[in-house]
């Protein structure tokens, strides 16, 4: 009985409240991360995958995905593709933040009307890119011929440079409102005193904005930039509706290119390889963030 | 007062009737489930209504059908085939079989069906190892489709029988707004389907494309494309989006299925548009789809085979292959399809089909088709010229082969 009671002292509660968590995670995140690791080190192809012992492979999968060429395209896709989105989408957001901060009348409704990208399903908007990027329909092409900047239409998404343009720009679209309202956010957590007390010493609008603003602004920014890493480099739903990799694979990336080998070529083993070397990537970048939220506190 | 005496009437009468149909349903029989990936409204109707026959002709197995989008439905067999969550049967795109069966997830059905009637193309994209894993269920191939007012509009009377002529003609009825031609070339098994026939026309087989032959047929798609005859739109165009493209008027000539014909009919019928063998190089070819069924080892073997045996009946077939569009892969029952003079269009299919291939039957069929589909990829984006593609693909299936 005592130690039951004991048991139920302040600190220890709180494993019993942690307990259904940590269930959840271990069983939905955690299993299926395991067995996927498992998965990556066999021979699983169409021909084993239902046979109770699957063939162990070592790391065999792993230094054939690196020799395939289309893996190393995906590899430098997810790459220029993350780097790209990231830093036109955080400097639009942050300069949309910016502008909004300003708090002029009709301030707040517009914000919120920039919040709809990020409303709005990501296959509506990949149907919706692939439209606007069309090479006969598309209201792009349209509009750039008919101000005579272009003479011949521009084929997008069927010519390998021009369709990564285009799923980036997609992209950007949708990442625009979420570093805007997370650095709007922040914004509002700096003091109005300091500005005022800047502006009676003299300090110029540059100056304020980065003597006070930025440094200020290093956590949002730090927590903005990683997390937007993290939600672009497992993109999936935007390629694969917009150009499925294509075309000639010039734009697929990890994640697509994982679902293709593993549902389209039965090629389990390999598929489960690239997405670990994903996660790995991903990893590495998630232990940047909480050490860096873990300097806030 | 009236009123609410007639409503109770009408609860009470409701209940009664439910409490009947509960108990109807209590008695009822073992369930069956079968998995398709039909997104045309009128075939997943006829399936319905053919299952609806069957359910209510026997009260032992009930059969429900499931709509899996064809996207999802190998990544769904996939799951299920390595979770041992699968339905009892399944109705699944022809090139694929021998992949699940070498997976052991059919049934052998050796003996159990008299396919001796059937088209030699559909029986042997069921057979893996002289080892029956499934039925034929309808087969199709593809043709050739012309606007027929776009023909008389740019004077040509002659239909095209071979490459040159083609080229001839699709330049032609090319014009501001209107490409020649158009075939899916989408990189995935669809464009492979619709490349094949080229390939095949050569002479070349699938597994030698990098051949005098393979490369002619790779040069050829591509001048279609740097001619202008072809829109390279078409890297990105399902065969439903070639056939939108088609009855809109924006291509004279397309290559596609019989499916097609029951949607053209219906959304454009005012559209002149006829039908002709797909042109040759050195020999006409074309290629075999369509679906098979096949029994899920495992689960409810006797069921699906009591319903296999229900919707393999004459009967049943002509019914399905009629709403569907397809052509029946009994060669009795296709002699005798089509005999409507409105359906006459049906039988250049038909004809067509004595020309006609099938992919594979080989379990690692998708790799293939990938590298296939890769190379027309490329040579139609101009990322590489014919004979380098080739040499890649050849390199693709020549590593598959040898495992």
């Amino acid at each position: 009985m005592k130690r039951i009671k004991q048991f139920f002292r302040y600190d220890n509660v709180g494993w019993l409240y942690v307990f259904p968590a940590f269930a959840y995670m271990l069983y939905f995140v955690g299993y299926p991360i395991l067995q996927n690791i498992i998965l990556s080190f066999q021979d699983v192809t169409m021909r084993t995958l239902t046979s109770p012992d699957k063939p162990f492979a070592g790391l065999q999968n792993y230094i054939e995905i690196f020799q395939d060429k289309v893996f190393r395209t995906s590899l430098t896709n997810t790459l220029v593709f993350t780097v790209s989105c990231l830093v036109v989408q955080f400097l639009i957001g942050f300069a949309l933040a910016l502008f909004f901060n300003r708090n002029f009348k009709i301030a707040k409704p517009v914000r919120g009307l920039l919040m709809m990208p990020w409303m709005i399903p990501i296959t509506v908007t990949a149907l919706m890119f692939k439209f606007i990027f069309g090479t006969d329909v598309g209201i792009l092409n349209y509009i750039l011929s008919s101000l005579g900047l272009i003479k011949e239409n521009i084929e997008w998404l069927t010519t390998p440079g021009t369709a990564m343009f285009a799923v980036i720009c997609a992209n950007v679209w949708i990442g625009i409102p979420f570093n805007m309202i997370l650095i709007s956010t922040g914004l509002t957590t700096i003091p109005k005193e300091l500005y005022e007390s800047a502006s009676i010493d003299g300090a110029g609008k540059v100056q304020t904005f980065f003597k006070i603003t930025l440094p200020l602004l290093r956590p949002t920014i730090e927590s903005v930039l990683i997390l937007g890493f993290i939600y672009t480099f497992k993109v999936f739903d935007l390629v694969y509706v917009m150009t499925g990799g294509g075309p000639v694979n010039s734009t697929h990336m990890l994640s697509t290119y994982s679902y293709k080998l593993s549902f389209e070529m039965f090629k389990y083993s390999k598929g489960s390889a690239v997405a670990n070397v994903l996660l790995i990537i991903l990893l590495i970048v998630g232990s940047f963030y909480l050490r860096a939220t873990k300097e806030e506190d | 007062m009236k009123l609410r005496k007639a409503a109770a009437a009408v609860l009470s009468t409701a209940m009664a009737v439910g409490v009947l149909a509960g108990a109807v349903q209590v008695s009822a029989a073992e369930d069956i489930t079968l998995w398709y990936y039909w997104e045309n409204e009128g075939h997943q109707r006829a399936l319905n209504e053919m299952i609806g026959t069957y359910n209510s002709s026997q009260d032992v197995y009930a059969v429900t059908a499931k709509y899996v989008p064809f996207a999802d439905f190998k990544k769904q067999l996939s799951i299920g085939a390595s979770a041992s969550e699968l339905p009892d049967l399944v109705i699944l795109d022809s090139p694929d079989h021998a992949s699940y069966a070498s997976m052991g997830i059919f049934a052998d059905i050796t003996g159990k069906f008299d396919v001796s009637t059937y088209y030699e193309g559909p029986v042997a994209s069921a057979t893996l190892d002289d080892v029956l894993y499934g039925v034929p269920f309808g087969c199709n191939c593809l043709s050739l489709y012309y606007n027929r007012d776009m023909f008389d509009a740019a004077g040509i009377t002659e239909v095209p029988q071979t490459w040159d002529e083609l080229k001839e003609t699709a330049a032609k009825l090319t014009t501001d707004g209107v490409t020649g031609l158009a075939f899916c070339s989408l990189q995935n098994e669809e464009g492979t389907f619709n490349f094949v026939p080229w390939l095949w026309s050569t002479g070349a087989t699938s597994y030698d494309i990098n051949s005098e032959a393979g490369i002619r047929a790779l040069t050829f798609v591509k001048d279609l494309v740097d001619s202008g005859a072809m829109s390279k739109e078409c890297i990105n165009w399902t065969q439903g989006d070639v056939m939108n493209q088609f009855i809109s008027g924006n291509v004279a000539m397309m290559v596609n299925g019989p499916w097609q014909i029951p949607t053209m009919r219906d959304e454009a019928p005012d559209l002149n548009w006829d039908v002709t063998l797909i042109p040759k190089d050195t020999e006409f070819a074309s290629v075999i789809g369509g679906e098979n069924y096949a029994v899920v080892a495992g689960g409810n073997e006797e069921g699906a085979l009591d319903f296999l045996t229900y919707a393999t009946q004459k009967e049943q077939v002509t019914f399905m292959m009629t709403q569907m569009g397809y052509i029946s892969a009994d060669s009795e029952i296709a002699s005798e399809q089509f005999a409507s003079e409105e359906d006459a269009v049906y039988k250049k299919f038909v004809d067509q089909l004595e020309y006609a291939q099938a992919r594979g039957p080989l379990p690692e069929w998708p790799e293939v088709s990938d590298a296939i589909s890769l190379a027309f990829n490329e040579v139609m984006t101009g990322s590489a010229e014919p004979a380098d593609a080739a040499a890649e693909a050849q390199a693709t299936i020549d590593s598959v082969l040898a495992r």
